[in-house]
């Protein structure tokens, strides 16, 4: 089919780039180090740095060298390594998705970064095949090779890009995707300062020496310097969301998600629908009340380097209530638009106690060590006690004919809806407090990327664990055939 | 309340978790004297002593006695021809259901103590969670494992 080809030379830019990167620290430390003994030490280790990165560079062109890429009998066969020479060949019908990326090196030379993965994937540490940078069209090449060996050969050969749009963010939500994202920071440092205002009431100088004393009579410079930081840091995750997520576009193919986002370095990923092992829908407290959501695909396959395989957003920022109405239409067995049945009134005490085990204590020993004031610690009690009873009104579950939906709050709310055919395993447990109340955890298990994926509602009634598990299980009760 | 999964493990399986408590306790109790002799030469707080000396009375007296006959207590499990049940856990009882279609491999464990007493444990992997049938007996486990896969070829789904 084709003639073995290399990865344009920008490709050994980019790697040996990144494994200079990876030693700069190392080196600089070892720098130090040796080069603190004397003028001879520093000399040597210069030198010795030097010859490192110069057998990087060398190796990085080498292996650049070595790395060819080639089309032929419907498999894509990639040889490459400098001292041990590795062959790998990969039938184009096997290719499960490809993912293109962008980054800013390629831009400048329109080239594109391919991941490639197959149904095995899993386990390793990168996708199946990596081609760091190839031409535009090469990788369009390859799209149509996958495409075409899907379709049984010779076929008409179908540009993948086309197919119906799904969703395409539109400024407003990324503009509330990107305010939204890690304000926490900020509340935090916001606190921080309103807390050392009343830096004379804990007694920090006991506690502390000499620096700190200057430290404790700062302590609001010291905090508004930290407010600023943590402004700045949330300024830069603003922007640097707003460049990753700008252009976030999905579309449905006959069998796959095409998603492409970012503005400076692009990205296309693949899922092909038969992979969606989970649809995932999780609130943050602020996007909550807002009635924002993200909406996340888990996927199978994908590689441990690469966690965004396993976990693919879909939707990075929708109204939770048009989750339905956008997606539903292009995966139809998915149903989003539930009534959950919530955990029972009486789950709601062991909700909050469950809280009281760690702060009780802590409310105790402040009491004790910092009497008046300790009382202070009533507001993180307050605040825990309305922490655990929001968490009490996530919890729910739902069960339609092929679909189990669990809805649960950690930090984020989470919803997980389950195809029944797509649960490896269901497991519920209770402890002894539970049971004595007829309470219970359910969890199901999907398989997402390497791992395990799903979600566990705790406290639910027992006879809602009983029904679940009913719907689960596929013998009907009596016809137990034992080994 | 849904019917419990019939069947238990084997009874030398108390034998076995209580040997492995008490190799447990032999390796906390040395690394316990070595902690003692270090208090007495740097003179640290007596009561460190004190929580050490009683860790090590109550370690073993759970690990050796208590948690072995819980578990062993609680053990069940059911191998149907679509569904694997299983129930287990010391305080916090946990039951977890697999189906055959959802297996994907079967192996039999054995480590040194468990082969001492012929006994071995069947882990079933699904694509995203092992679950393990702890101390069997060999014949059983053995049985077991190649039942398992048989049904598991048989029962074959899209996943």
């Amino acid at each position: 089919m084709s003639k073995p080809k290399r990865l344009h030379p920008i490709a050994s830019v980019i790697q040996t780039g990144k494994r200079l990167k990876g030693l700069a620290l190392p080196g600089i430390a070892f720098i130090i180090s040796v080069g603190r003994h004397g003028k001879e030490g520093l000399v040597g280790s210069l030198v010795i740095s030097l010859v490192v990165v110069l057998i990087i560079l060398l190796t990085g062109i080498l292996s650049w060298l070595r790395f060819t890429f080639r089309f032929e009998n419907d498999e894509l066969r990639i040889e490459h390594g400098v001292f041990i020479r590795k062959k790998r060949y990969i039938p184009f019908e096997r290719i499960q998705s490809i993912d293109l990326t962008e980054g800013i090196l390629q831009r400048i030379f329109g080239l594109v970064k391919v991941q490639i993965e197959t149904a095995g994937g899993g386990g390793g540490e990168e996708a199946e095949a990596v081609l760091s940078a190839i031409s535009k069209e090469e990788a369009r090449l390859i799209q149509e090779y996958v495409a075409a060996a899907k379709n049984g050969g010779a076929g008409e050969t179908q540009f993948v890009q086309e197919g119906q749009p799904v969703f395409k963010i539109s400024f407003g939500q990324l503009m509330i995707l990107s305010l939204t994202s890690g304000g926490i920071g900020v509340v935090i440092s916001a606190l921080f300062a309103l807390l050392s205002q009343l830096d004379d009431l804990i007694p920090f100088q006991r506690l502390f020496g000499g620096f700190e004393k200057w430290a404790v009579h700062n302590l609001f410079i010291i905090a508004i310097i930290v407010f600023l930081g943590f402004f700045l840091a949330w300024l830069i995750a603003l922007v640097m969301t707003m460049l990753k997520y700008s252009n976030f576009t999905v579309v449905k193919t006959e069998k796959d998600f095409i998603i492409s986002h970012g503005l400076l370095e692009k990205r296309q990923i693949t899922i092909p629908l038969n992979r969606i092992q989970a649809i995932r829908v999780s609130e943050t407290l602020v996007r909550h009340f807002l009635g924002y959501g993200t909406v996340t695909i888990e996927s199978a396959g994908g590689s441990t380097a690469n966690l965004e395989g396993a976990n693919v957003t879909l939707l990075p920022i929708v109204k939770v209530k048009q989750i339905q109405s956008i997606i539903g239409p292009h995966i139809s067995d998915y149903i989003f638009a539930n009534s959950f049945n919530p955990a029972p009134k009486r789950a709601m005490w062991r909700y909050i106690l469950r809280t009281w085990y760690f702060v009780i204590p802590i409310v105790i020993i402040s009491l004790i060590f910092l009497k008046v004031w300790g009382m202070l610690s009533f507001i993180l009690l307050a605040f825990v006690t309305i922490w655990a009873i929001h968490k009490y009104r996530a919890a729910g579950w739902a069960l339609n004919e092929q679909q189990l939906s669990l809805r649960f709050q950690f930090i984020k709310r989470t919803t997980v809806f389950m195809k029944k055919n797509k649960i490896q395993s269901l497991e519920t447990r209770g402890s002894p407090f539970q049971r004595k109340r007829n309470l219970g955890t359910i969890e199901a298990n999907v398989k997402s990327g390497v791992g395990a994926g799903g979600g566990s509602v705790i406290d639910i009634e027992k006879s809602d664990i009983e029904k679940i598990f009913e719907w689960y299980s596929r013998n009907k009760k009596g016809d137990c055939t034992e080994v | 309340m849904f019917s419990e999964p019939q069947k238990r493990i084997s009874a030398k399986a108390l034998k076995v978790w209580r040997i492995s408590g008490i190799i447990k306790s032999a390796i906390g109790w040395s690394i316990t004297a070595l902690f003692l002799f270090l208090i007495h030469i740097f003179d640290w707080p007596f009561w460190i002593s004190v929580l050490l000396i009683v860790f090590g009375v109550i370690f073993p007296f759970l690990h050796i006695i208590l948690f072995p006959a819980l578990r062993w207590k609680r053990w069940r499990y059911e191998v149907r021809e679509e569904e694997i049940e299983l129930q287990g856990g010391i305080f916090i009882i946990s039951r977890t259901l697999v189906p055959m279609v959802r297996v994907q491999h079967v192996d039999t464990v054995q480590g040194p103590i468990l082969r001492k007493y012929k006994l071995a444990s069947v882990v079933v992997h699904t694509a995203a969670t092992a679950h393990e049938i702890p101390a069997l007996e060999e014949s059983e486990a053995e049985e077991l494992r190649f039942f398992i896969s048989k049904l598991a070829r048989v029962a074959e789904e899209d996943v």
